[in-house]
């Protein structure tokens, strides 16, 4: 090839530039040119990284099921079955508060496309609606929740449904702001202002809560040790936040699939166009899924104070990343996904902490969500994508 | 009736009032001109086919019927009221009932699910059951199927629960586009008897269809767009014998 | 010429003194006499500062040093602790709205702005030693004297301390940093000790918040707690926002530990920590845990931590007039920050020093104003001055030749202090009271 025709198809390759590729014309043509003397090494190590990267996106669920049994196995012959069951138990605590946050994550991604950054945050606004909320009137509910067993079940009663549907209207309020006009615009433009509307939340916090953390003294509500199994002690504040988060996903469960709204919701993340073809206001179920995702969000934020006694401004940044990856390692836009992802990054999270040292479970999880875009982006469960018509 | 005048066209095609009429429409993707001035009317009870070759404006059309594309010109009347402002889920409840290009069914849920929502704004429970056993009866295959995922049908089947669907919502208008599409021959015709079926029992229908002899065998009028415009437009055996029709859309 | 001699003090208490700016370059007359009569013709006005954070989330921390070391200096003023010579006290922010905090950046823009004022000769600050870090260099470079209330990491003074301190690089110029606290490695012996030989455990778990400070106090800690005999079982390093510790809590128990020891402050975890630790296990901390911080985020678990700290000067019968003073100015008890009284004693040294400096010169200030600073730095080395802290001196280093700290319980709802402890250049930990 000579020089004047790479230049002209250099030329070309950047015309198509222009038109939204990403492809660097020179890196493509210096290729081409070299093909011809490299080809056969080439060939040889793509062919064998074709091969693994077959094995390991064929057998992804495979080889993610066999390192959790490794590393759960390890850390009992390490530290014998008192370890083990206190991290999975903690695996299960952290997993279920992923999972509640997962969940709006992969919702929101169903039915709007939106990676909805702001989840996160939303997170954290929902733990201070339940601070102030719980302190209201002097911590009336606060006394309410530690005077007796009826007690407590009305100060929940109380502080589940008003902090749920003050989140999710916060959901819904933000999606009729921010996303409702990006709706047609390209992905990029609502992406951004997601962005926009995380950075904005948590200045609000920051502004009116201050940088510290600010205890929210609900973990007094919830004391005692359950039950004692092989040396872990497994108090009645775990079960409760296991117990809330497996509930609250089953009654979603439910939801999406017996209601009307529920299945308008299904419809409307697989085909909006048919959904409004069959009369469904899909604007509304857009925002039902706001606020139901919001208000999950919401739950997930008390049980995190129950069990953490702590809220702060930027709570929800790592956390949402944390569950955001839950959400796609499920599968995202698939909600069975997103709960049972929130339980596997629990699970990765302790145990690769624990083996690898503290320092690491994050960089551990975040690893898993490198793997699973590169090896298998539809997550363990991906919804099979012949099917979205 | 039968039309006695070569052309129909306006108010007096059909009995009395039209149930859906375009006056007019001009539609933009774009700087794109897809549709330019198109008017039509279908009758209450009749079959209307709209033939043309691809991208002649066909199921654009039928979306702007639906509300999924706005005209930028021009106007539609449901039963003389003005529908083009509408939103599409509005146009849906006022009696416009669509099975879209492609089916477009929600693939992961059951045929059943498929149908509910298609009765998603009928509060009326008993009528929704009533309609159920109706669209049963019209396709005993999709009774067969009700409890499977509509992704997993086979093609004939995936087009009956997108009419069943449409129907779902007892439509006053239903608008059918390309119903035949990747069929078996058998198939269609047991499609087309029963889209006939659906008519007698008061259905009006707009249809489009690729293949002219079929629709226009079907329909008692028909409409044939070329780029973006009406070409002409007649009942459907005058349309069958004129040559133009013949040589650009009958092959002969 | 004698009338002028006689009336100058008088010009100089009225705080006229702003005449004489160029008064340092005053002609000093060959008139003899006694050392008190040498400085009452001290002429000049020099500047003395406080860097300090007082604002952000510093704000419990700053603000009181600030005041007792602005105390210090108006007690010299009144007492005319320099004779003709007056001093004009300057106090300066470190902390900035960005960092919500001490900020390095704005620490060395203070330092130099200082520097760059002849007539300042000496500063008390900075509080923290990343804001240290930042500040040596500068004031090292234009010959200023820093003495810090409250700098506990080794490495600003000895090299090979700390892993992310380059000691000698931070002394471009004169050695000019003095310290009256002692250093973290004091504080890993004084806790190793405390665990060893007072709570008699033989296993610790180490956890650290990856920061300067707390690496290194949790480096100290385990170096001197296997020296005493212990056991370190497990280690653990998470950064400043780790907000669940329960991996690690499961991870000590099964491991048999006695005891779990913090490396960091309460604004990275030492707090939260605390609350999700079985109240059976204690949890050992440096100054960095001492705060309202700790209490609140420990919550119902906050008994049942034992922390060290600036040692607790309260009970110091030398203290006593700095804290009816304090009170009597402020009408506060200057108790909260248990660094208020290093300030007290920093400011003091360098009034001390100033004066050494004034009397060796015949009463008046040298003319050049790095040698002014060269020699308040001179005399700071050379000092031993009774203050409300004890006796406060330098080692060659700059750094307090009684490193003491308090250990601190909680008591209900607040820290209180429990025993004061020493130790010596060997490393050798006695109980001081």
């Amino acid at each position: 090839m000579s020089d004047e025709t790479t230049a002209s198809a250099a030329r070309a390759t950047a015309g198509a530039i222009g038109h939204g590729t990403l492809v660097d014309p020179r890196g493509l043509s210096a290729r081409t040119d070299r093909a011809g003397t490299t080809r056969p090494a080439v060939v040889r190590t793509l062919a064998f990284l074709r091969k693994l990267y077959g094995l390991v996106q064929r057998y992804f669920p495979q080889f993610l099921i066999a390192g959790i049994a490794f590393a759960i196995l390890k850390v009992y012959a390490n530290g014998g079955l008192t370890l083990m069951g206190a991290q999975i138990k903690n695996a299960l605590v952290l997993g279920a508060i992923y999972a509640l946050v997962a969940i709006g994550y992969t919702m929101v991604y169903g039915i709007i496309e939106l990676i909805n950054f702001a989840h996160g945050d939303v997170f954290t606004l929902s733990g201070f609606y339940a601070f102030v909320i719980a302190g209201l009137s002097g911590g009336a509910i606060g006394s309410l929740a530690t005077h007796s067993g009826i007690g407590l079940l009305l100060a929940l009663l109380i502080i589940f449904p008003t902090t749920m549907v003050a989140a999710g209207f916060t959901g819904v309020v933000i999606e009729r702001v921010a996303y409702r006009r990006l709706r047609d615009a390209p992905r990029l433009a609502p992406l951004i202002t997601a962005i926009g509307v995380s950075f904005l939340l948590e200045g609000l916090m920051l502004v009116i809560f201050g940088a510290d953390n600010r205890p929210t003294k609900l973990s007094s509500w919830i004391t005692g040790r359950a039950v004692r199994v092989a040396g872990v002690d497994v108090n009645w504040k775990d079960i409760f936040v296991v117990a809330t988060a497996l509930g609250l996903m089953f009654s979603l469960g439910a939801f999406v699939r017996i209601t009307t709204l529920g299945k308008a919701m299904r419809a409307t993340a697989q085909d909006r166009s048919a959904s409004l073809l069959s009369g469904i206001n899909v604007n509304r179920t857009i925002s039902a899924t706001f606020f139901i995702g919001s208000a999950l969000a919401a739950a997930g934020a008390i049980v995190y104070s129950i069990n953490y006694d702590l809220i702060q401004w930027n709570l929800g940044y790592q956390l949402g990343i944390i569950a955001f990856t839950a959400a796609v390692l499920g599968g995202i836009g698939n909600i069975v996904g997103a709960g049972v992802g929130g339980f596997i990054i629990g699970v990765i999270s302790v145990f690769g902490g624990q083996l690898a040292g503290g320092e690491w479970s994050n960089s551990l999880v975040f690893a898993i969500l490198v793997i699973i875009l590169t090896f298998r982006p539809v997550g363990l469960f991906g919804v099979d994508v012949t099917t979205r018509a | 009736m039968t039309g006695t005048a070569a052309v129909l066209t306006g108010a007096d095609a059909g009995s009395g009032m039209p149930v859906l009429e375009l006056r007019e429409v001009d539609v933009l993707y774009g700087r794109v001109q897809a549709l330019r001035g198109v008017s039509l009317t279908v009758g209450a009870g009749e079959i209307v086919a709209l033939i043309g070759s691809n991208g002649a404006g066909k199921t654009t059309t039928l979306r702007t019927i639906s509300g999924l594309v706005r005209p930028s010109k021009g106007s539609i009347l449901l039963r003389g009221q003005p529908i083009h402002t509408l939103g599409a889920e509005k146009i849906a409840r006022l009696g416009v009932g669509h099975a879209p290009e492609g089916r477009r069914l929600f693939g992961r849920m059951t045929v059943r699910e498929n149908l509910d929502m298609g009765a998603y704004s009928r509060k009326d429970r008993a009528g929704v059951r009533s309609d159920f056993e109706r669209v049963y009866e019209l396709f005993p295959r999709v009774k067969e199927r009700s409890g499977q995922l509509a992704g997993s049908l086979s093609g004939g089947e995936q087009q009956m629960v997108a009419i069943g669907r449409a129907m779902m919502a007892r439509p006053t208008v239903l608008l059918l586009d390309e119903p035949s599409l990747g069929l078996a021959p058998i198939v269609v015709e047991n499609l087309f008897a029963v889209i006939r079926e659906i008519n007698q029992g008061g259905t009006t229908v707009l249809l489009i269809e690729q293949n002219a002899l079929l629709a226009l065998n079907t329909a008692r009028r028909g409409y044939v767009l070329e780029v973006g415009e009406v070409a002409t437009s007649g009942p459907s055996q005058e349309l069958l014998r004129s040559p133009e029709v013949q040589r650009a859309y009958l092959g002969m | 010429m004698i009338l002028t001699k006689r009336l100058l003090p008088v010009v100089g208490v009225m705080g006229i003194a702003a005449l004489s700016a160029c008064g340092t370059s005053s002609t000093s007359s060959s008139s003899s006499g006694g050392g008190g009569g040498n400085l009452a013709s001290c002429q000049g006005t020099f500047t003395v500062a406080t860097d300090l954070p007082l604002t952000g989330g510093d704000a419990t921390d700053g603000p009181p040093v600030e005041k007792a070391a602005h105390l210090a200096v108006t007690q010299a003023l009144a007492n005319k602790t320099l004779g003709g010579c007056t001093l004009k006290y300057v106090s300066k922010d470190d902390a900035t709205v960005l960092k919500n905090g001490h900020d390095p950046a704005q620490g060395a823009a203070n330092i130099t702005a200082l520097s760059g004022d002849s007539s300042v000769v000496g500063v008390v600050g900075p509080f923290n030693s990343s804001v240290a870090v930042a500040e040596i260099p500068i004031a090292s470079q234009n010959h200023l004297p820093l003495i810090s209330p409250a700098n506990t990491n080794p490495g600003l003074t000895q090299a090979g301390t700390s892993a992310s301190i380059d000691t000698n690089s931070l002394y471009p110029g004169v050695h000019s940093y003095f310290r009256t606290i002692g250093t973290d490695i004091t504080q890993g012996e004084i806790l190793a000790y405390v665990a060893t030989k007072e709570l008699n455990f033989t296993k610790a778990y180490a956890i650290d918040d990856q920061e300067t400070y707390g690496k290194g106090l949790s480096t100290f800690f385990q170096k001197s707690f296997t020296a005493d005999g212990g056991t370190i079982v497990g280690t653990a390093s998470l950064p400043g926002t780790t907000k669940q510790f329960q991996t690690q809590v499961a991870d000590a128990q099964s491991k048999g530990a006695q005891v779990i020891f913090f490396g960091g402050t309460s604004g990275n975890g030492c707090g939260i920590l605390r609350s999700q630790m079985p109240a059976s296990i204690p949890e050992l901390g440096g100054d960095g845990c001492q705060d309202n911080k700790f209490i609140t985020d420990a919550a119902s678990n906050a008994a049942g931590a034992q922390v060290t700290s600036a040692p607790d000067a309260s009970k110091l019968p030398t203290a006593t007039k700095f804290y009816s003073d304090f009170k009597s100015t402020y009408n506060e008890d200057g108790t909260e920050s248990p660094y208020t009284p290093y300030g007290f004693d920093g400011m003091n040294a360098l009034i001390q020093a100033i004066k050494a400096v004034l009397t060796a010169n015949n009463g008046q200030p040298p003319t050049d104003p790095m040698t002014f600073r060269d020699s308040v730095a001179q005399q700071l080395h050379k000092l031993n001055y009774p203050g409300a802290t004890g006796t406060v001196a330098f080692d060659k280093n700059g750094d307090t030749t009684q490193p003491g700290f308090s250990l601190y319980t909680i008591n209900g709802t607040a820290w209180a202090p429990k025993q004061l402890l020493t130790a010596d250049a060997s490393g050798k930990v006695t109980v001081a009271s």
